[in-house]
């Protein structure tokens, strides 16, 4: 894992690459979007553990903190939607250099999975020219406000875990072609995930089943 | 707060032994001739070392623009450091860790003093390292580990007493308090008389906790004592005095008690109080 700062000097962010543990095949990709606040804190070991079972399935990965959260420059009221969306964008294009590809899927957690999909939306819809880069598959998990399905690029995943509460579940993409699936596993952006250290394996191993 | 930026810069560093030890570096914009203590932040817990609600972040950039050389890190294993080999028991591994990032800043930028800062397991892990470190000048311990006093046992009941609950409870023998009662027997039975069987679970009945609050008071190592509202460590701010009295001579030790914040110093008005005092505090050192 290599910690480093990237962005520019007006806009610094915190990330960490994990290579790609297995070379010799097409390299592949994944930006990590993390969620916001405490639930950030909560799911940091979860995140880790993510982008290091993905390295050994053959991913480069970035993870990274946006503006005004983590280790990144600014501060909390530094944040807006526009500011979250071009961290992830910066995320892509550094990941792109560092992997040698031009192809990233993009896996978002919470209120990163809103960021990720807006992103990918606006990359599929030709929002986003004039970047290399092409979002190759979406995986959303947990995501925290609706999701307009019909939007979402063709190969989108959604997964939904025990936190999420029934009142929550119509934000999920309706009617789309993008797949829901319900996994009976913990939710790792609430405190007890960092007080018990717990972690949910079969979403992990689901991600890495759905990418391979 | 840009105007804060520009009076700190940050970078990334791989510290410890073999370079395992995720840290970012504070450090003041425009470098001051004086000898000012540099600052070592420790872990909350499992916690990475952005901390609760940022607050390590923060802090860290206020203290680097205030003239401090700051390291927030990661303890091996936790956040984003990668695991160690030493086959040392956690709580030495985790001692050796911090002697490598002292070590570490003493050699890069020639640093003689040191402040350590941590809360909960980071408080105890800063007393029992400013043990047998004499370049530490300094501790910020947020809610540390605390054998309970006397009065802690009287206050824990008198706040008790007025719920109806509560008698239930110790009429039918599932008082909370004759268990903790117990609890604290059994600990203090088995307290380890040697450091190295020092657990995080078994350190609030340890001789060795008192030793390492003597040792620090006669070497007259300042400390900044913050505690948060009542909880199951202690009931009341004056603790730690009544249960390490050696820490109240010479006035190397201020107290700070914040009623209205909980463990993770929530609410944004605590922490910007919290902030002022530590910066307050470690201008005074």
């Amino acid at each position: 894992m290599t910690p480093f700062f990237l962005g520019t000097s007006q806009r610094r962010l915190f990330g960490i690459h994990t290579a790609a543990a297995s070379c010799g095949g097409k390299p592949r990709a994944a930006v990590l979007c993390q969620p916001w606040g405490d639930e950030y804190i909560y799911a940091h070991r979860c995140m880790r553990q993510l982008a290091v079972r993905l390295s050994l399935c053959g991913f480069d990965t970035l993870r990274f903190d946006y503006f005004g959260t983590g280790d990144s420059a600014g501060e909390k009221g530094d944040t807006d939607a526009e500011g979250l969306r071009a961290d992830v964008v910066t995320a892509i294009e550094t990941l792109e250099d560092l992997a040698a590809t031009d192809k990233v899927t993009l896996i978002g957690l919470r209120a990163g999975a809103n960021v990720a999909a807006d992103v990918a939306m606006r990359f599929a819809t030709g929002m986003a020219a004039g970047f290399r880069a092409a979002i190759e598959a979406l995986i959303l998990w947990d995501p925290l406000r609706p999701l307009d399905g019909d939007a979402l690029p063709g190969r989108t995943l959604t997964l939904v875990t025990q936190g999420m509460r029934p009142h929550e579940l119509s934000i999920l993409p309706q009617g789309s072609p993008a797949a829901v699936e319900f996994l009976p596993a913990p939710c790792p952006w609430i405190e007890e995930a960092s007080t018990t250290g717990m972690l949910p394996i079969r979403v992990i191993q689901r991600i890495e089943e759905w990418l391979s | 707060m840009a105007e804060l930026g520009e009076r700190f810069k940050e970078q990334v560093a791989l510290l410890g032994k073999d370079g395992s030890l995720v840290s970012i570096i504070a450090r003041p914009a425009a470098l001051r001739g004086d000898d000012r203590p540099a600052i070592v932040i420790l872990n909350t817990g499992i916690i990475h070392r952005v901390g609760h609600h940022r607050m390590y972040v923060t802090l860290s950039r206020e203290l680097a623009a205030a003239g401090h050389t700051v390291v927030r890190f990661d303890f091996s294993g936790i956040g984003d450091s990668g695991p160690v080999s030493d086959r040392m028991p956690p709580l030495a591994s985790c001692l050796e860790q911090i002697k490598s990032v002292v070590d570490s800043l003493a050699q890069t930028y020639r640093v003689t003093r040191f402040v350590l800062i941590g809360l909960c397991s980071g408080a105890d892990h800063a007393i029992l390292y400013a043990d047998d470190d004499e370049r530490v000048v300094g501790l910020v311990l947020m809610d540390p580990t605390l054998p309970p006093t006397l009065r802690y046992y009287f206050h824990y009941v008198l706040q008790r007493l007025p719920h109806a609950r509560n008698w239930l409870n110790f009429v039918t023998g599932r008082s909370g308090l004759l268990k903790m009662l117990a609890g604290h027997l059994t600990q203090r039975l088995r307290a380890p008389l040697n450091s190295s069987e020092l657990a995080p679970q078994n350190l609030q009945f340890s001789p060795h906790l008192a030793r390492c609050y003597r040792v620090a008071a006669r070497r007259r190592v300042n400390m900044l004592a913050v505690f948060t509202r009542v909880s199951a460590r202690h009931t009341y701010p004056q603790q730690i005095l009544d249960a390490f009295p050696e820490t109240g001579g010479g006035g190397r030790l201020r107290l700070e008690y914040f009623p209205e914040s909980d463990h993770h110093f929530s609410p944004p008005q605590a922490r910007a109080r919290l902030f002022r005092a530590i910066a307050d505090w470690v201008e005074s050192i």
